[in-house]
Protein backbone atom coordinates (compact mmCIF):
# COMPACT_ATOMS: atom_id res chain seq x y z
CA UNK A 1 0.00 0.00 0.00
CA UNK A 2 3.14 2.44 0.93
CA UNK A 3 4.51 1.36 -2.35
CA UNK A 4 1.56 2.73 -4.33
CA UNK A 5 1.40 6.22 -2.68
CA UNK A 6 5.08 6.20 -2.70
CA UNK A 7 4.90 6.11 -6.66
CA UNK A 8 2.07 9.00 -6.76
CA UNK A 9 4.39 11.46 -4.81
CA UNK A 10 7.83 10.74 -6.94
CA UNK A 11 5.96 11.41 -10.10
CA UNK A 12 2.97 12.92 -9.65
CA UNK A 13 4.52 16.17 -12.04
CA UNK A 14 4.34 13.55 -14.88
CA UNK A 15 0.75 11.70 -13.74
CA UNK A 16 -0.84 15.24 -13.46
CA UNK A 17 0.62 16.71 -16.87
CA UNK A 18 -0.36 13.30 -18.58
CA UNK A 19 -4.10 13.92 -17.17
CA UNK A 20 -4.22 17.60 -17.95
CA UNK A 21 -2.56 16.61 -22.02
CA UNK A 22 -5.61 13.75 -22.11
CA UNK A 23 -8.35 16.38 -21.19
CA UNK A 24 -7.02 18.96 -23.43
CA UNK A 25 -6.89 16.13 -25.99
CA UNK A 26 -11.13 15.42 -25.05
CA UNK A 27 -11.81 18.79 -24.99
CA UNK A 28 -10.63 19.65 -28.10
CA UNK A 29 -11.81 17.04 -30.25
CA UNK A 30 -15.26 17.38 -28.68
CA UNK A 31 -15.35 20.94 -30.35
CA UNK A 32 -14.43 19.66 -33.51
CA UNK A 33 -17.09 16.58 -32.74
CA UNK A 34 -19.59 18.86 -32.59
CA UNK A 35 -19.38 20.85 -35.04
CA UNK A 36 -18.50 18.70 -37.94
CA UNK A 37 -21.19 16.29 -36.52
CA UNK A 38 -24.11 19.49 -36.83
CA UNK A 39 -22.89 19.53 -40.37
CA UNK A 40 -23.07 16.44 -41.00
CA UNK A 41 -26.49 15.96 -39.42
CA UNK A 42 -27.82 18.40 -40.99
CA UNK A 43 -26.61 17.27 -44.75
CA UNK A 44 -28.62 13.87 -43.42
CA UNK A 45 -31.73 15.62 -42.82
CA UNK A 46 -31.22 17.77 -45.93
CA UNK A 47 -34.49 18.14 -48.33
CA UNK A 48 -32.03 16.80 -50.98
CA UNK A 49 -31.79 13.56 -51.93
CA UNK A 50 -27.98 13.34 -53.23
CA UNK A 51 -26.55 16.08 -50.09
CA UNK A 52 -28.65 13.34 -47.81
CA UNK A 53 -26.15 10.37 -49.36
CA UNK A 54 -23.38 12.75 -48.86
CA UNK A 55 -23.90 12.82 -45.33
CA UNK A 56 -25.02 9.05 -44.87
CA UNK A 57 -21.47 8.24 -46.76
CA UNK A 58 -19.78 10.28 -44.27
CA UNK A 59 -21.32 8.24 -41.08
CA UNK A 60 -20.39 5.13 -42.70
CA UNK A 61 -17.42 5.86 -43.17
CA UNK A 62 -16.15 6.84 -40.50
CA UNK A 63 -17.99 5.24 -38.15
CA UNK A 64 -16.40 1.67 -39.59
CA UNK A 65 -13.10 2.85 -40.10
CA UNK A 66 -11.01 1.74 -36.99
CA UNK A 67 -9.46 5.53 -35.12
CA UNK A 68 -6.24 3.75 -35.44
CA UNK A 69 -5.68 2.97 -39.27
CA UNK A 70 -7.16 6.81 -39.06
CA UNK A 71 -4.57 8.38 -37.25
CA UNK A 72 -2.28 6.59 -39.46
CA UNK A 73 -3.94 8.27 -42.43
CA UNK A 74 -3.60 11.49 -41.09
CA UNK A 75 -0.08 11.62 -39.54
CA UNK A 76 2.23 9.42 -41.41
CA UNK A 77 0.25 9.01 -44.61
CA UNK A 78 -0.20 12.75 -45.08
CA UNK A 79 2.76 13.73 -43.90
CA UNK A 80 4.46 10.99 -46.64
CA UNK A 81 2.07 12.67 -48.94
CA UNK A 82 4.07 16.11 -48.57
CA UNK A 83 1.72 17.42 -45.97
CA UNK A 84 3.11 18.85 -42.31
CA UNK A 85 1.10 17.93 -40.25
CA UNK A 86 1.15 18.57 -36.64
CA UNK A 87 0.55 15.81 -34.01
CA UNK A 88 -2.14 17.60 -31.91
CA UNK A 89 -3.55 18.69 -35.59
CA UNK A 90 -3.82 15.01 -36.49
CA UNK A 91 -5.21 12.96 -33.18
CA UNK A 92 -7.57 15.80 -32.26
CA UNK A 93 -8.64 16.15 -35.97
CA UNK A 94 -8.98 11.93 -36.39
CA UNK A 95 -10.63 11.54 -32.75
CA UNK A 96 -13.10 14.85 -34.16
CA UNK A 97 -13.74 13.28 -37.04
CA UNK A 98 -14.20 10.03 -36.00
CA UNK A 99 -16.77 10.83 -33.14
CA UNK A 100 -18.71 13.19 -35.34
CA UNK A 101 -20.02 10.38 -37.10
CA UNK A 102 -21.73 8.94 -34.33
CA UNK A 103 -23.06 13.01 -33.45
CA UNK A 104 -24.40 13.41 -36.63
CA UNK A 105 -26.12 9.80 -36.48
CA UNK A 106 -27.11 11.19 -32.43
CA UNK A 107 -28.52 14.32 -33.19
CA UNK A 108 -30.45 12.93 -36.41
CA UNK A 109 -32.03 10.41 -34.51
CA UNK A 110 -33.20 13.88 -32.11
CA UNK A 111 -34.01 15.41 -34.82
CA UNK A 112 -36.79 12.76 -35.73
CA UNK A 113 -37.75 12.85 -31.89
CA UNK A 114 -39.03 16.46 -33.10
CA UNK A 115 -42.36 15.86 -33.70
CA UNK A 116 -43.42 16.39 -37.47
CA UNK A 117 -46.26 18.73 -36.64
CA UNK A 118 -43.52 21.71 -35.19
CA UNK A 119 -41.76 21.52 -38.47
CA UNK A 120 -44.99 21.52 -40.58
CA UNK A 121 -46.46 24.73 -37.81
CA UNK A 122 -42.94 26.35 -38.37
CA UNK A 123 -42.86 26.20 -42.14
CA UNK A 124 -46.25 27.09 -42.46
CA UNK A 125 -45.80 30.30 -40.21
CA UNK A 126 -43.32 31.13 -42.78
CA UNK A 127 -40.23 30.32 -41.22
CA UNK A 128 -37.50 29.27 -44.16
CA UNK A 129 -36.18 26.16 -44.33
CA UNK A 130 -32.69 27.30 -42.58
CA UNK A 131 -34.88 29.31 -39.69
CA UNK A 132 -36.96 26.30 -38.73
CA UNK A 133 -33.74 23.87 -38.72
CA UNK A 134 -31.58 26.37 -36.39
CA UNK A 135 -34.63 28.20 -34.06
CA UNK A 136 -37.45 24.98 -33.48
CA UNK A 137 -35.81 21.51 -34.18
CA UNK A 138 -32.05 21.82 -33.34
CA UNK A 139 -32.88 23.46 -29.85
CA UNK A 140 -35.07 20.87 -28.96
CA UNK A 141 -33.01 18.14 -30.54
CA UNK A 142 -30.17 19.15 -28.78
CA UNK A 143 -31.80 18.50 -25.23
CA UNK A 144 -32.70 14.93 -26.14
CA UNK A 145 -29.43 13.83 -27.06
CA UNK A 146 -27.92 14.90 -24.19
CA UNK A 147 -27.29 11.41 -22.68
CA UNK A 148 -25.81 10.21 -26.07
CA UNK A 149 -23.70 13.04 -26.22
CA UNK A 150 -22.60 11.86 -22.57
CA UNK A 151 -22.13 8.28 -23.90
CA UNK A 152 -19.90 10.07 -26.60
CA UNK A 153 -17.51 12.08 -24.40
CA UNK A 154 -16.85 8.57 -22.41
CA UNK A 155 -15.94 7.08 -25.51
CA UNK A 156 -13.94 9.78 -26.28
CA UNK A 157 -11.57 10.28 -23.52
CA UNK A 158 -11.02 6.19 -23.53
CA UNK A 159 -10.47 6.56 -27.20
CA UNK A 160 -8.23 9.84 -26.65
CA UNK A 161 -5.71 6.96 -25.39
CA UNK A 162 -4.96 5.28 -28.86
CA UNK A 163 -3.85 8.82 -29.81
CA UNK A 164 -0.98 8.43 -27.36
CA UNK A 165 0.00 4.82 -28.33
CA UNK A 166 0.10 5.26 -31.70
CA UNK A 167 3.03 7.01 -33.61
CA UNK A 168 1.75 10.60 -33.03
CA UNK A 169 4.15 11.75 -29.82
CA UNK A 170 1.21 12.98 -27.58
CA UNK A 171 2.16 12.67 -23.73
CA UNK A 172 -1.24 11.66 -22.46
CA UNK A 173 -1.90 9.66 -19.37
CA UNK A 174 -1.27 6.69 -20.80
CA UNK A 175 1.79 7.34 -22.55
CA UNK A 176 3.03 8.97 -18.74
CA UNK A 177 2.24 5.52 -17.04
CA UNK A 178 4.28 3.47 -19.83
CA UNK A 179 7.31 6.36 -19.27
CA UNK A 180 6.73 6.28 -15.47
CA UNK A 181 6.81 2.34 -15.94
CA UNK A 182 9.72 2.02 -18.44
CA UNK A 183 11.97 4.36 -15.87
CA UNK A 184 11.18 2.83 -12.47
CA UNK A 185 9.31 -0.62 -13.48
CA UNK A 186 7.14 -0.12 -11.65
CA UNK A 187 4.13 -1.58 -13.69
CA UNK A 188 0.90 -2.12 -11.46
CA UNK A 189 2.06 0.80 -9.23
CA UNK A 190 2.02 3.52 -12.52
CA UNK A 191 -0.70 1.42 -14.08
CA UNK A 192 -2.89 1.95 -11.16
CA UNK A 193 -2.81 5.64 -10.89
CA UNK A 194 -3.62 5.85 -14.66
CA UNK A 195 -6.39 3.73 -14.41
CA UNK A 196 -7.54 5.94 -11.13
CA UNK A 197 -7.28 9.27 -13.90
CA UNK A 198 -9.07 7.73 -16.61
CA UNK A 199 -11.95 6.44 -14.27
CA UNK A 200 -12.16 9.96 -12.77
CA UNK A 201 -12.33 11.64 -15.92
CA UNK A 202 -15.13 8.98 -16.89
CA UNK A 203 -16.84 9.04 -13.58
CA UNK A 204 -16.96 12.70 -14.27
CA UNK A 205 -18.51 12.78 -17.34
CA UNK A 206 -21.24 10.07 -16.45
CA UNK A 207 -22.20 12.28 -13.14
CA UNK A 208 -22.24 15.51 -15.29
CA UNK A 209 -23.93 14.56 -18.22
CA UNK A 210 -26.51 12.84 -15.94
CA UNK A 211 -26.81 16.26 -14.11
CA UNK A 212 -27.35 18.07 -17.43
CA UNK A 213 -30.09 15.35 -18.31
CA UNK A 214 -32.20 15.91 -15.72
CA UNK A 215 -31.59 19.94 -15.79
CA UNK A 216 -32.69 20.52 -19.18
CA UNK A 217 -35.14 17.41 -19.92
CA UNK A 218 -38.53 18.17 -21.26
CA UNK A 219 -42.02 16.70 -20.20
CA UNK A 220 -43.92 16.02 -22.94
CA UNK B 1 -4.00 15.55 -54.82
CA UNK B 2 -1.68 14.32 -56.89
CA UNK B 3 -0.18 12.42 -55.03
CA UNK B 4 -3.00 10.26 -53.72
CA UNK B 5 -4.26 9.70 -57.42
CA UNK B 6 -0.46 8.86 -58.62
CA UNK B 7 -1.34 5.58 -60.15
CA UNK B 8 1.97 4.45 -59.99
CA UNK B 9 1.46 4.59 -55.75
CA UNK B 10 -1.53 2.36 -55.66
CA UNK B 11 0.17 -0.14 -58.34
CA UNK B 12 2.99 -0.82 -55.20
CA UNK B 13 0.08 -2.34 -53.28
CA UNK B 14 -0.20 -4.81 -55.29
CA UNK B 15 3.38 -5.26 -56.86
CA UNK B 16 5.13 -8.75 -55.66
CA UNK B 17 3.53 -9.93 -52.31
CA UNK B 18 2.41 -6.82 -50.39
CA UNK B 19 -1.43 -7.63 -51.46
CA UNK B 20 -1.19 -11.06 -49.67
CA UNK B 21 1.00 -9.76 -47.15
CA UNK B 22 -2.00 -7.53 -45.89
CA UNK B 23 -4.57 -9.36 -46.20
CA UNK B 24 -2.75 -12.56 -44.56
CA UNK B 25 -2.29 -9.74 -41.41
CA UNK B 26 -6.47 -9.29 -41.98
CA UNK B 27 -7.10 -12.92 -41.63
CA UNK B 28 -5.13 -12.33 -37.77
CA UNK B 29 -7.60 -9.48 -36.79
CA UNK B 30 -10.69 -11.35 -38.00
CA UNK B 31 -9.94 -14.54 -36.08
CA UNK B 32 -8.88 -12.40 -33.13
CA UNK B 33 -12.21 -10.89 -33.28
CA UNK B 34 -14.30 -13.98 -33.56
CA UNK B 35 -12.72 -15.44 -30.52
CA UNK B 36 -13.04 -12.58 -28.49
CA UNK B 37 -16.28 -12.36 -29.97
CA UNK B 38 -17.82 -15.76 -28.65
CA UNK B 39 -15.46 -15.32 -24.87
CA UNK B 40 -17.18 -11.81 -24.36
CA UNK B 41 -20.37 -13.19 -25.50
CA UNK B 42 -20.56 -15.84 -22.89
CA UNK B 43 -18.61 -13.62 -20.33
CA UNK B 44 -20.90 -11.15 -20.93
CA UNK B 45 -23.93 -12.94 -20.01
CA UNK B 46 -22.45 -14.35 -17.08
CA UNK B 47 -21.44 -11.13 -15.71
CA UNK B 48 -25.02 -9.55 -16.60
CA UNK B 49 -26.92 -12.36 -14.82
CA UNK B 50 -24.46 -11.72 -11.45
CA UNK B 51 -24.83 -8.32 -11.57
CA UNK B 52 -29.03 -8.95 -11.49
CA UNK B 53 -28.92 -11.59 -8.85
CA UNK B 54 -30.75 -11.04 -5.87
CA UNK B 55 -27.97 -11.30 -3.42
CA UNK B 56 -25.84 -8.13 -2.61
CA UNK B 57 -22.90 -9.81 -2.39
CA UNK B 58 -22.79 -10.91 -5.19
CA UNK B 59 -24.65 -8.62 -7.38
CA UNK B 60 -22.30 -5.20 -6.05
CA UNK B 61 -18.89 -6.78 -6.93
CA UNK B 62 -20.07 -7.94 -10.18
CA UNK B 63 -21.59 -4.32 -10.43
CA UNK B 64 -18.33 -2.52 -9.74
CA UNK B 65 -16.43 -5.19 -11.68
CA UNK B 66 -18.09 -4.20 -14.65
CA UNK B 67 -18.33 -0.45 -14.07
CA UNK B 68 -14.30 -0.45 -13.55
CA UNK B 69 -13.99 -2.61 -16.78
CA UNK B 70 -16.18 -0.68 -19.13
CA UNK B 71 -14.77 2.50 -18.18
CA UNK B 72 -11.02 2.02 -19.10
CA UNK B 73 -9.51 2.31 -22.52
CA UNK B 74 -9.50 -0.88 -23.93
CA UNK B 75 -5.85 0.26 -25.06
CA UNK B 76 -5.16 1.11 -21.46
CA UNK B 77 -6.21 -2.36 -20.17
CA UNK B 78 -4.18 -4.50 -23.47
CA UNK B 79 -0.81 -2.51 -22.89
CA UNK B 80 -1.22 -3.11 -18.91
CA UNK B 81 -1.22 -6.82 -19.26
CA UNK B 82 1.35 -6.77 -21.88
CA UNK B 83 3.67 -5.08 -19.50
CA UNK B 84 1.91 -6.61 -16.07
CA UNK B 85 0.95 -9.91 -16.78
CA UNK B 86 3.66 -12.57 -15.34
CA UNK B 87 5.78 -14.46 -18.07
CA UNK B 88 4.65 -17.72 -16.70
CA UNK B 89 1.05 -16.48 -17.65
CA UNK B 90 1.73 -16.10 -21.21
CA UNK B 91 4.00 -19.36 -21.57
CA UNK B 92 1.10 -21.51 -19.86
CA UNK B 93 -0.57 -20.07 -22.44
CA UNK B 94 1.56 -21.59 -25.53
CA UNK B 95 1.27 -24.29 -23.71
CA UNK B 96 -2.70 -25.23 -23.32
CA UNK B 97 -3.11 -23.27 -27.08
CA UNK B 98 -5.13 -25.92 -28.61
CA UNK B 99 -3.78 -27.33 -31.98
CA UNK B 100 -6.45 -26.48 -34.41
CA UNK B 101 -5.70 -22.94 -33.48
CA UNK B 102 -4.45 -20.39 -36.29
CA UNK B 103 -0.68 -20.27 -36.41
CA UNK B 104 -1.12 -16.55 -35.51
CA UNK B 105 -3.18 -16.89 -32.40
CA UNK B 106 -0.50 -19.18 -30.56
CA UNK B 107 2.19 -16.79 -29.48
CA UNK B 108 2.10 -16.06 -25.70
CA UNK B 109 1.47 -12.63 -26.87
CA UNK B 110 -1.91 -12.89 -27.74
CA UNK B 111 -2.99 -14.12 -24.37
CA UNK B 112 -3.18 -10.45 -22.95
CA UNK B 113 -4.62 -9.22 -26.48
CA UNK B 114 -7.33 -11.69 -26.05
CA UNK B 115 -7.63 -11.20 -22.09
CA UNK B 116 -7.96 -7.00 -22.53
CA UNK B 117 -10.38 -7.80 -25.43
CA UNK B 118 -12.68 -10.20 -23.42
CA UNK B 119 -12.61 -7.94 -20.24
CA UNK B 120 -13.78 -5.25 -21.68
CA UNK B 121 -16.55 -6.05 -24.10
CA UNK B 122 -17.30 -8.66 -21.66
CA UNK B 123 -18.30 -5.60 -19.17
CA UNK B 124 -19.76 -3.71 -21.99
CA UNK B 125 -22.13 -6.50 -23.28
CA UNK B 126 -22.85 -7.33 -19.47
CA UNK B 127 -24.64 -4.00 -19.08
CA UNK B 128 -26.31 -4.24 -22.56
CA UNK B 129 -27.78 -7.65 -21.34
CA UNK B 130 -28.67 -5.97 -18.12
CA UNK B 131 -30.54 -3.54 -19.76
CA UNK B 132 -32.48 -5.61 -21.94
CA UNK B 133 -33.20 -7.87 -19.22
CA UNK B 134 -34.49 -5.09 -16.87
CA UNK B 135 -36.31 -3.81 -19.66
CA UNK B 136 -38.85 -6.30 -19.37
CA UNK B 137 -42.46 -5.49 -17.78
CA UNK B 138 -42.10 -7.68 -14.15
CA UNK B 139 -45.22 -9.28 -15.27
CA UNK B 140 -43.05 -11.49 -17.29
CA UNK B 141 -40.95 -12.79 -14.20
CA UNK B 142 -44.33 -12.49 -11.81
CA UNK B 143 -46.30 -14.76 -14.64
CA UNK B 144 -43.43 -17.66 -15.13
CA UNK B 145 -43.34 -17.57 -10.53
CA UNK B 146 -46.82 -17.72 -10.75
CA UNK B 147 -47.17 -21.13 -13.18
CA UNK B 148 -44.60 -22.61 -10.57
CA UNK B 149 -41.51 -22.43 -12.80
CA UNK B 150 -38.11 -21.88 -10.92
CA UNK B 151 -36.02 -18.68 -10.91
CA UNK B 152 -33.64 -20.98 -13.45
CA UNK B 153 -36.77 -21.58 -15.82
CA UNK B 154 -38.04 -18.51 -15.52
CA UNK B 155 -34.63 -17.06 -16.69
CA UNK B 156 -34.05 -19.85 -19.45
CA UNK B 157 -37.53 -20.19 -21.00
CA UNK B 158 -38.87 -16.43 -20.10
CA UNK B 159 -37.11 -13.75 -19.38
CA UNK B 160 -33.95 -14.07 -21.72
CA UNK B 161 -35.17 -15.12 -24.90
CA UNK B 162 -37.28 -11.90 -25.15
CA UNK B 163 -34.26 -9.53 -22.84
CA UNK B 164 -31.55 -10.95 -25.44
CA UNK B 165 -33.44 -10.54 -28.31
CA UNK B 166 -34.31 -6.58 -27.66
CA UNK B 167 -30.59 -6.50 -27.33
CA UNK B 168 -29.70 -7.61 -30.76
CA UNK B 169 -29.06 -4.10 -32.36
CA UNK B 170 -26.47 -2.76 -29.29
CA UNK B 171 -24.93 -6.26 -29.46
CA UNK B 172 -24.34 -6.24 -32.91
CA UNK B 173 -23.12 -2.40 -32.54
CA UNK B 174 -20.40 -3.24 -29.72
CA UNK B 175 -18.94 -6.41 -31.81
CA UNK B 176 -18.64 -4.34 -34.62
CA UNK B 177 -16.64 -1.60 -32.22
CA UNK B 178 -14.58 -4.83 -31.01
CA UNK B 179 -13.98 -5.74 -34.69
CA UNK B 180 -12.19 -2.21 -35.62
CA UNK B 181 -10.45 -2.62 -32.05
CA UNK B 182 -8.53 -5.65 -32.95
CA UNK B 183 -6.14 -3.35 -34.46
CA UNK B 184 -5.29 -2.00 -31.14
CA UNK B 185 -3.38 -5.76 -30.58
CA UNK B 186 -0.63 -3.97 -33.34
CA UNK B 187 0.86 -1.94 -30.40
CA UNK B 188 1.65 -4.70 -28.43
CA UNK B 189 3.63 -6.56 -31.37
CA UNK B 190 0.99 -9.14 -32.54
CA UNK B 191 1.44 -9.14 -36.66
CA UNK B 192 -2.26 -8.15 -38.07
CA UNK B 193 -2.97 -5.84 -40.39
CA UNK B 194 -2.13 -2.49 -39.15
CA UNK B 195 1.13 -3.57 -37.78
CA UNK B 196 1.82 -5.56 -41.26
CA UNK B 197 0.95 -2.33 -43.06
CA UNK B 198 3.39 -0.24 -40.70
CA UNK B 199 6.36 -2.82 -41.51
CA UNK B 200 5.27 -2.54 -45.58
CA UNK B 201 5.68 1.07 -45.20
CA UNK B 202 9.02 1.25 -43.29
CA UNK B 203 10.68 -0.34 -46.07
CA UNK B 204 11.45 1.84 -49.71
CA UNK B 205 10.98 1.07 -52.98
CA UNK B 206 13.98 -0.54 -55.02
CA UNK B 207 15.96 2.75 -56.15
CA UNK B 208 14.96 4.37 -52.97
CA UNK B 209 11.27 5.73 -53.84
CA UNK B 210 9.44 6.11 -50.60
CA UNK B 211 6.70 3.78 -49.81
CA UNK B 212 3.18 4.81 -50.25
CA UNK B 213 1.69 5.12 -46.90
CA UNK B 214 -1.54 6.99 -47.58
CA UNK B 215 -2.32 4.53 -49.84
CA UNK B 216 -1.62 1.44 -47.91
CA UNK B 217 -4.08 2.59 -44.72
CA UNK B 218 -6.64 3.95 -46.92
CA UNK B 219 -6.78 0.55 -48.17
CA UNK B 220 -6.46 -1.35 -44.81
CA UNK B 221 -9.27 1.31 -44.23
CA UNK B 222 -11.62 0.17 -46.86
CA UNK B 223 -11.01 -3.49 -45.71
CA UNK B 224 -12.57 -2.62 -42.61
CA UNK B 225 -15.27 -0.49 -43.58
CA UNK B 226 -16.35 -3.42 -46.09
CA UNK B 227 -16.46 -5.99 -43.50
CA UNK B 228 -18.47 -3.85 -41.04
CA UNK B 229 -20.68 -2.48 -43.30
CA UNK B 230 -21.59 -6.50 -44.05
CA UNK B 231 -22.16 -6.83 -40.68
CA UNK B 232 -24.18 -4.59 -39.95
CA UNK B 233 -25.96 -5.02 -43.24
CA UNK B 234 -26.07 -8.92 -42.56
CA UNK B 235 -27.82 -8.53 -38.37
CA UNK B 236 -30.05 -5.27 -39.71
CA UNK B 237 -31.64 -8.35 -42.11
CA UNK B 238 -32.01 -11.19 -39.51
CA UNK B 239 -33.22 -7.95 -37.32
CA UNK B 240 -36.14 -7.27 -38.87
CA UNK B 241 -36.99 -10.95 -40.19
CA UNK B 242 -37.37 -11.40 -36.42
CA UNK B 243 -39.03 -8.28 -35.41
CA UNK B 244 -41.42 -9.68 -37.89
CA UNK B 245 -41.81 -13.18 -36.17
CA UNK B 246 -41.94 -12.02 -32.70
CA UNK B 247 -42.83 -8.35 -32.57
CA UNK B 248 -39.87 -7.25 -30.13
CA UNK B 249 -38.27 -3.91 -30.14
CA UNK B 250 -34.95 -2.34 -29.37
CA UNK B 251 -34.25 -0.95 -26.14
CA UNK B 252 -31.32 1.73 -25.76
CA UNK B 253 -28.23 1.29 -23.53
CA UNK B 254 -26.38 3.87 -21.55
CA UNK B 255 -22.71 4.35 -22.04
CA UNK B 256 -21.95 2.66 -25.20
CA UNK B 257 -20.55 4.53 -28.23
CA UNK B 258 -22.70 3.23 -31.02
CA UNK B 259 -26.21 3.02 -29.17
CA UNK B 260 -27.45 5.43 -31.86
CA UNK B 261 -26.36 2.84 -34.75
CA UNK B 262 -28.65 0.20 -32.73
CA UNK B 263 -31.86 2.11 -32.78
CA UNK B 264 -31.52 4.46 -35.30
CA UNK B 265 -33.10 1.74 -37.98
CA UNK B 266 -36.01 0.82 -35.55
CA UNK B 267 -37.08 4.14 -35.68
Amino acid sequence: MNELWEVLERHLPEFSSGFSVTVRLVAISFVIAMVVGTLVAALRVAPIKWVQRVGGVYVETFRNIPLLVLLFISFAGLRRAGIPVNAWVAGTASLGLYTAAYVAEALRSGVFAVSKGQIEASLSLGLTYRQTLAKIVLPQAFRTVIPHLGSLVIAMIKNSAIIGVSLLAIPDLLKEARIVDSRTFETHEAFFWAAVGYLLLTGMATFGFRYLERRFAIRR
Amino acid sequence: MGYLFDASNWEWLTSGNNLRFLLEGFAVNLQIAALAMVLSLIGGLALALLRLSRLRAVSVPAGIWVDVWRNLPLIFIMLYLFLGLPESWSEAYEDVVPGFFPEALKSGRVLAALLALVLYNSAVLAEIMRAGIQSLERGQREAALALGMTYRQSMRLVILPQGLRRMVPATVSQLITLNKDTTLVSIIAIEELVRRGRILTSFNFFGGVQAPVLQVFIFIGLLFIIVNLLLSRLSRRLEIRERRRTGTTPRRVRGLEDQIAAEGEAA
